[in-house]
């Protein structure tokens, strides 16, 4: 009808749903935000998050909110093959057209996706990264994995991603756990996009850092997604992350989506009950 | 056909109504706008004239939507021809449609704190479908029609004063302008010179085909820019007419500001 160009999602996701335990539509039906917990009291079943969908543009990034608990995590890790769903359907646009549910795929084929389509940047640099080995060394591993064979160019497109990533390049051949929280974070980003992928998974990216060292990673973040049309999944349980890098919002509260809005609209005129109750002890 | 529409129609607003529901406090209802109708044509710059609390700036952000309205339509036609209703529209159309179709400029430069001036600025072209090249070009030349100094261009946003904060936001918001341009007091920090400039490129805009509706603290800025005034008091349209009509009103204190 409206001749509004929005460009088609590089990912879809699709009620998405990943229950700890047995369950049946009972138990689903006992959990929730309306209820007051993840947690079927009946069949001890933890429902982490159920009934998720979403989709995410070339170049957008995608924002979920929520405390601890809420289930914003694990629909990240669900996306990024770290935990296996219950239910749901995923897709890739750059994966055979999105013509694939990628969660019907043998473990060998997820882990080739994460290698060129789909990166994480975890919250601890040290489930990204090999501390023990060197910053070099760390952005090698995926290009190999994605059949680069070549030292020198190897080399070379890893300095430009560390020179990218503001990574002072004489630190190549240092060991990362030599390095700074900060700089941990931004070889993980270098190591994300040494494949271009098409997708980044950003898991709480600067909680930890100090502000300003947060603002530096955040600023990086925010530029590499303008520049490279790359889409973007952040999970933050800090607004400012969410406001400085997105657009579009999630609020997930005991393993459901309660509001999906406009991040602007979330922080000045949040509808939901529990939305309004997040954003006002963010504010004080 | 209503009253005041014709083909240079760009926004019909309908009925608007606004509430606040709080949930966290004994779920109260806080109702600020009361069936608000109004159409503006492109080219046309209308004053929201008010006191503090009469709706003024949750009319504008209603329609850029970081307030969702409670009833009513908001009808804008798009540079395809083509009339949407703006509440009706999804989040990623509504991202869409900000930037390139309608812009909103407030009093305060959001905070980018490692962005230089010249970058905020160009980067806003870009967002609007300029090339890197031509936004540069349009970035310097809007920076230096409001005085902004070459000096100060590669520095970072967060060490300028208040006014020149005021001023990049301006040079921002209103390079490569939108077809509906939403300004929530833009010139409240500028002193009476840098006021001057930012009214005059605010000016153009209107000999440019934008429609420009704008809350301004001060009647003389109304005045200089605008056709038409639209009054509003405790959430509600009290008059509406044309600027030279109105504004004796407003200065003799007939209408509040």
């Amino acid at each position: 009808m409206s001749s509004i160009l929005v460009p088609d999602p590089v990912v879809r996701v699709q009620n998405l749903g990943k229950v700890y335990g047995p369950f049946d539509a009972a138990t689903i039906d006992r959990t929730g935000s309306k209820i007051g917990t993840a947690r079927d009291s009946t069949s001890g079943s933890i429902v982490a998050a159920w009934d998720v969908s979403f989709d995410v543009q070339p170049g957008e990034a995608l924002g979920i909110v929520g405390e601890s608990g809420s289930g914003k995590s694990t629909v990240l890790r669900c996306i990024a093959g770290d935990v296996s769903p219950t239910t749901g359907d995923i897709r890739l646009a750059n994966v055979e057209d999105g013509k694939v549910n990628i969660l019907d795929y043998d473990a060998a084929q997820r882990r080739r996706l994460r290698i060129d389509q789909l990166s994480v940047v975890y919250q601890d640099p040290a489930e990204g990264l090999a501390l023990g080995i060197t910053a070099g060394g760390n952005i090698a591993d995926p290009l190999t994995a994605a059949g680069w064979r070549n030292y020198s160019a190897i080399r070379t497109r890893a300095m430009e991603l560390l020179q990218r990533t503001d990574v002072p390049i004489d630190r190549m051949d240092d060991l990362v756990r030599t390095f700074s929280g900060g700089m941990r974070q931004r070889v993980q980003i270098a190591r994300a996009l040494a494949n271009n992928p098409g997708v980044i998974l950003l898991d709480e990216p600067t909680t930890g850092l100090d502000a300003s060292v947060a603002s530096g990673v955040l600023d990086l973040i925010r530029s590499l997604l303008e520049e490279l049309n790359i889409a973007a999944i952040v999970v933050s349980h800090d607004f400012r992350v969410i406001e400085m890098l997105t657009e579009r919002c999630l609020v997930m509260h005991h393993g459901r989506i309660v509001e999906n809005t406009l991040t602007d609209q979330l922080l000045e005129d949040p509808q939901h009950p529990y939305s309004q109750k997040l954003i006002a002890a963010a504010r004080t | 056909m209503e009253s005041g529409l014709c083909d240079a129609t760009l926004l019909q607003v309908k009925n608007v109504n606004k509430s606040f529901t709080l949930h966290n406090i004994d779920g109260r209802n806080i109702h600020v706008l009361h069936d608000i109708n109004f159409v503006i044509n492109a080219g046309e710059h209308v004053a929201l004239a008010g006191t503090s609390g009469a709706g003024k700036s949750t009319l504008l952000r209603i329609l850029f939507q970081t307030y969702s309205s409670t009833s009513g339509t908001i009808l804008f036609k798009l540079s395809s021809g083509d009339w949407v209703d703006l509440t009706q529209l999804s989040d990623s159309e509504i991202v869409a449609l900000r930037g390139r179709e309608i812009g909103y400029v407030s009093q305060f430069l959001r905070a980018q704190p490692r962005r230089s001036v010249i970058d905020l600025v160009t980067r806003s072209g870009i967002a609007r479908g300029m090339n890197n090249d031509s936004a540069r070009e349009l970035a310097q030349l809007t920076l230096e029609k409001l005085h902004i100094a070459q000096s100060l261009w590669e520095v970072h946003t967060s060490v300028l004063s208040g006014g020149e904060k005021q001023r990049v936001n301006i040079a921002a918001g209103l390079i490569s302008p939108p077809r509906l341009l939403l300004l929530d007091e833009p010139i409240s920090a500028l002193d009476p010179e840098n006021r001057a400039l930012a009214l005059e490129l605010i000016q153009e805009l209107s000999q440019s085909g934008v429609a420009v509706l704008a809350v301004f603290h001060d009647l003389d800025a109304i005045e200089q820019v605008s056709d038409r005034i639209i009054a509003m008091e405790h959430g509600r349209i009290v008059q509406e007419g044309p600027t030279k009509t109105l504004l004796p009103l407003l200065r003799k204190g007939y209408i509040d500001a």
